[in-house]
């Protein structure tokens, strides 16, 4: 607060000053409103989807390439030796309990069990190579189809009643936002305003335990998954939508499993194919 | 009450600077204006991801996911892990997007206009093989097509929130993936950087015309370093790994023949098709084609050869800009590169009198003289032509007389010429002079062309030297090449050479074995070019090599060159020892993984030409050793 002293030494009024900056201060932080969900200038509070800064919608297609000889080519096994910082190889940092379970990985049980959407929960499933439908299921819902596997994810970005225990668990969502109101010549201010940055910050809970990877690598129910969305464009005029993703789960990882996967934007529902969970 | 004003407009500033209003307003324009979010600080890449592809991994034969082209899988496929041994090859940096993929740590730190504060550049420095690299964000073009390539190549950058886009051109041939799969010098590179807290999200887009088929397009993780991880070198120095081999040995498989091809995919107990890479491999319905496991490899087999059919021509954009004008790129110290009249014209400048290379096509003399008079003082002295070629030499009668060489008058020439002389006793001193080894002038006065075209000053064997313009400059004879009468130009000081078409960024070299090149010739000409380079750093820069026709070029590209002959060679005798006609080897295309790159179906020089002059000249060769035992 020294540059706010120093400028009404300057100005020898401390009480006009004052008011003028606080004046400042209250339109932006009318500015985060309109920014955030709350209030535009002189209007009613945006809701997430009138307010959204960016457009996931429509229908995405994967490309894969990430992780390519995971998610192409069929599962095996995991081989020993594994646990460490780098997975031992298999690109997951799993501990010696999630390995012990890996290992014991059994496709056919799973399918005999009605199981074979493990790998399908919200922690893998934007790693399953197909198709993404996305639509605002209301003005505080965002939703996510996947036509492998026919699963459906929502993002509520309010209150929700969801009280997950399935495969897509309970997934809040945020538009990111930077926070504190940038003034000039004081840096920023934390605890007033905020500004988007275009990205969608989604926080998923309450998962019903299944796969990290199709060959049996698992997560737990106390799985914390944490995505980022963003949409890029290119100059040729092909856009993508980014997703990056943190996986920490203290009972069967050593450090945060972190993943990138992408998606090309299609401008139909051309090759939508939903099909069943498979374990293979 | 002035002062009331001055906190009134501070307030209004602080107002109007705000989101609410709009943004770009000034020095309170938030995340949108040209500064961005601020990623300055250390990274490393989040390796749990890909982990099996770190610097240079990966296995041979394991290329899914990427979207080769046929060209682009054949290069993989014909690699040999033992090209790594080649000199050129040891030391050479990682280009990007493969830099990215580096186990070491890099850095971004900006540059700004000390008087404005405007974002100027961002540099990047990787560890792994040092790559420096500079984003450009003042809003500067990217470089001409006839400009240098290096690894890290030419960047641009724009914010978009939290998005900075970095275009990326002027790249050299460098991997996509440490296994052989390769990016052409064509491509170019779009990255997307996002940064969310800690973590920076890269996508990166490659779109190569020369060995893709789909963008490339990739995402990874970087994660910022809370500590200075300290270890940002990495020593490398070339040496002879294979002591005693041959200077024109390049390790090499040939098509369909690669022992290693299906190690990859037993190991993983997935069909050969599944990973010899290709768009579909991207499309979550390839998936399908692998169920069948006999189509899949009957497919296999098909994409592990050259297909039959049409050859395929250059994708690469022809650096010369064929628009009647003359382009002037200073290459380093006095030497300059003059582009636009057909061959590419090298040019010396200095107190001297000006030392040139070439004369071109010679439809453009005038305006290549009135470049060439902007760039120094003194007239033309001396023209050096690298072959006899109508491309080196058309303006030679243009530039000659333009020109004058001062060492002469006075001199023997100038006082001993008889009464009456002709040509160059008639006058000497007032023309520049014209240089040539001496087959040019035979090649010359054979084809009858007027005297002031022909070099009268000419030399038989190895070398020519002058110190001239503060430098020692050095012709080399390359005996039997492109023609019997091929010489380089070396500018000592400067650290350029000049190459005439020994060496042509544009096409297949064009061994004219009716006068008197061969391959062979051709091989060792460049191995005589590489013998006379260094780099600067990591196979970049040093010296910088003039072709005779495309863009400017160090060794790296030289070598790859050389490496790109050697290689079409061996299968072009690999064929003709199994007893194949040229007619049979043509048809088996050899040059299927380059055709993209330098091919031609139509024009003076196609590649079925450049097959037979390799066909011939191995033939030639035989018969001769035959002959002599």
């Amino acid at each position: 607060m020294r540059g706010l002293d120093e400028f009404s030494v300057i100005t020898g009024n401390r009480r006009a000053v004052g008011l003028l900056l606080w004046a400042a201060a209250f339109v932006a932080m009318t500015g985060v409103n309109v920014m955030g969900q709350g209030f535009g200038p002189g209007g009613p509070p945006q809701s997430p989807k009138a307010g959204a800064p960016s457009d996931l919608t429509g229908y995405w297609v994967s490309v894969v390439v990430e992780d390519w000889r995971y998610r192409m080519l069929p599962p095996t096994k995991v081989k020993p030796p594994a646990p460490g910082i780098f997975g031992g190889g298999i690109g997951v940092p799993v501990n010696p309990q999630a390995l012990k379970v890996a290992l014991a990985w059994d496709p056919d049980k799973d399918e005999a069990a009605g199981e074979q959407c493990k790998s399908y929960g919200a922690t893998n499933l934007m790693r399953v190579p197909g198709r993404l439908h996305i639509t605002w299921q209301d003005d505080q819902t965002l939703k996510i189809e996947t036509d492998a596997g026919t699963q459906t994810r929502l993002f509520h970005f309010g209150p929700t009643q969801d009280g997950g225990g399935d495969w897509q668990g309970v997934s809040h969502a945020d538009w990111e936002a930077l926070e504190g109101l940038q003034v000039p010549g004081l840096g920023r201010l934390s605890g007033i305003g905020s500004e988007k940055t275009g990205s969608l910050k989604v926080v998923t809970t309450k998962l019903k335990p299944g796969y990290l990877r199709k060959n049996g690598i698992p997560y737990s129910d106390k799985a914390v998954l944490t995505e980022y969305y963003d949409v890029v464009t290119e100059p040729d005029g092909a856009t993508y939508l980014l997703i990056t993703s943190t996986v920490e789960d203290p009972v069967y990882l050593m450090a945060p499993y972190q993943t990138t996967t992408h998606f090309r934007k299609q401008s139909d529902g051309s090759g939508w194919s939903p099909s069943r969970c498979t374990s293979r | 009450m002035k002062k009331i004003t001055s906190a009134v407009a501070f307030a209004a500033v602080v107002m109007l600077s705000h989101p609410a209003f709009g943004q770009g307003f000034g020095f309170g324009a938030p995340i949108s204006a040209n500064t961005g979010i601020d990623i300055s600080g250390t990274w490393s890449y989040g390796g749990e991801q890909d982990a099996d592809y770190g610097t240079a991994a990966g296995s041979v034969g394991d290329y899914g996911g990427i979207p080769l082209n046929e060209a682009g899988r054949l290069y993989a496929l014909a690699w040999d892990a033992s090209r790594m041994t080649v000199r050129q090859q040891q030391c050479a940096g990682y280009g990007i997007p493969y830099a990215y993929f580096s186990p070491g740590n890099f850095r971004f730190w900006e540059e700004r206009d000390p008087h404005t504060q405007q974002l100027v550049a961002i540099h990047m420095w990787f560890q792994t093989s040092e790559v420096r690299r500079t984003i450009w964000m003042d809003g500067r073009p990217h470089p001409p097509a006839w400009a240098p390539h290096t690894f890290a190549g030419f960047s641009t950058g724009t914010w978009d929130k939290n998005v900075l886009t970095i275009t990326t051109t002027h790249l050299k041939r460098a991997w996509l993936r440490g296994n052989g799969v390769p990016y052409s010098d064509e491509a170019t590179v779009v990255e997307k950087l996002v940064r969310h807290g800690d973590r920076i999200t890269v996508f990166t887009v490659t779109k190569d015309p020369v060995f893709l088929d789909e963008p490339y397009s990739k995402t990874m993780i970087n994660l910022r370093n809370i500590k200075d991880p300290t270890a940002w070198l990495y020593a490398c120095e070339d040496g002879e790994e294979i002591v005693g081999r041959r200077e024109d040995k390049v390790p090499n498989r040939l098509f369909g023949k690669n022992p290693y091809m299906r190690e990859w995919a037993d190991k993983n107990g997935v069909p050969l098709l599944a990973t010899l890479g290709g768009g579909i491999t991207t499309h979550p319905e390839f998936a399908a084609k692998l169920k069948d496991a006999g189509a899949a490899e009957a497919e296999a087999m098909k994409e592990i050869v050259p297909k039959p059919g049409p050859e395929q021509t250059s994708r690469a954009v022809n650096p010369d800009p064929n628009d009647a004008d003359i382009h002037v790129w200073k290459v380093q110290g006095n030497v300059y590169l003059l582009i636009g009249d057909g061959g590419n014209i090298a040019v010396q400048v200095g107190d001297q009198g000006a030392f040139v290379v070439d004369s071109g096509a010679g439809k453009l003399s005038d305006k290549v003289i009135a470049a060439i008079s902007k760039l120094g003082k003194n007239p033309i002295q001396f023209v050096v032509n690298t072959s006899f070629h109508p491309d080196h030499t058309g303006g030679n009668a243009a530039l000659g007389n333009a020109g004058q060489d001062p060492s002469l008058p006075g001199s023997f020439f100038g006082g001993q010429a008889p009464t009456g002389a002709t040509g160059f006793f008639q006058n000497p001193g007032h023309h520049a002079t014209l240089i040539a080894q001496n087959n040019v002038l035979v090649r010359m006065e054979a084809a009858k062309l007027p005297n002031d075209m022909i070099p009268p000053d000419t030399y038989l064997e190895n070398r020519r030297r002058k110190y001239h313009n503060g430098e020692l400059v050095e012709i080399f004879y390359q005996p039997n090449a492109i023609t019997d009468g091929d010489s380089i130009v070396q500018f000592r000081r400067s650290d350029v050479i000049a190459t005439g078409d020994i060496y042509d960024t544009t096409r297949y070299p064009f061994i004219d074995l009716k006068s008197g090149g061969t391959v062979q010739g051709e091989i060792s000409a460049l191995n005589s070019i590489l013998n006379k380079t260094g780099y600067e750093h990591d196979e970049d820069g040093g010296t910088l090599i003039i072709p005779g026709h495309g863009r400017i070029s160090d060794e790296y590209d030289v070598a790859e060159y050389r490496d790109m002959i050697a290689i079409i060679r061996d299968r072009v005798q690999s064929m003709m020892d199994a007893g194949a006609t040229v007619e049979q080897v043509k048809a088996a295309r050899p040059t299927a993984d380059y055709d993209t790159r330098f091919g031609a179906t139509s024009g003076p020089w196609t590649t079925d030409m450049f097959v037979e002059a390799i066909y011939n000249s191995l033939k030639q060769s035989a018969s001769a050793q035959a002959a002599r035992n």
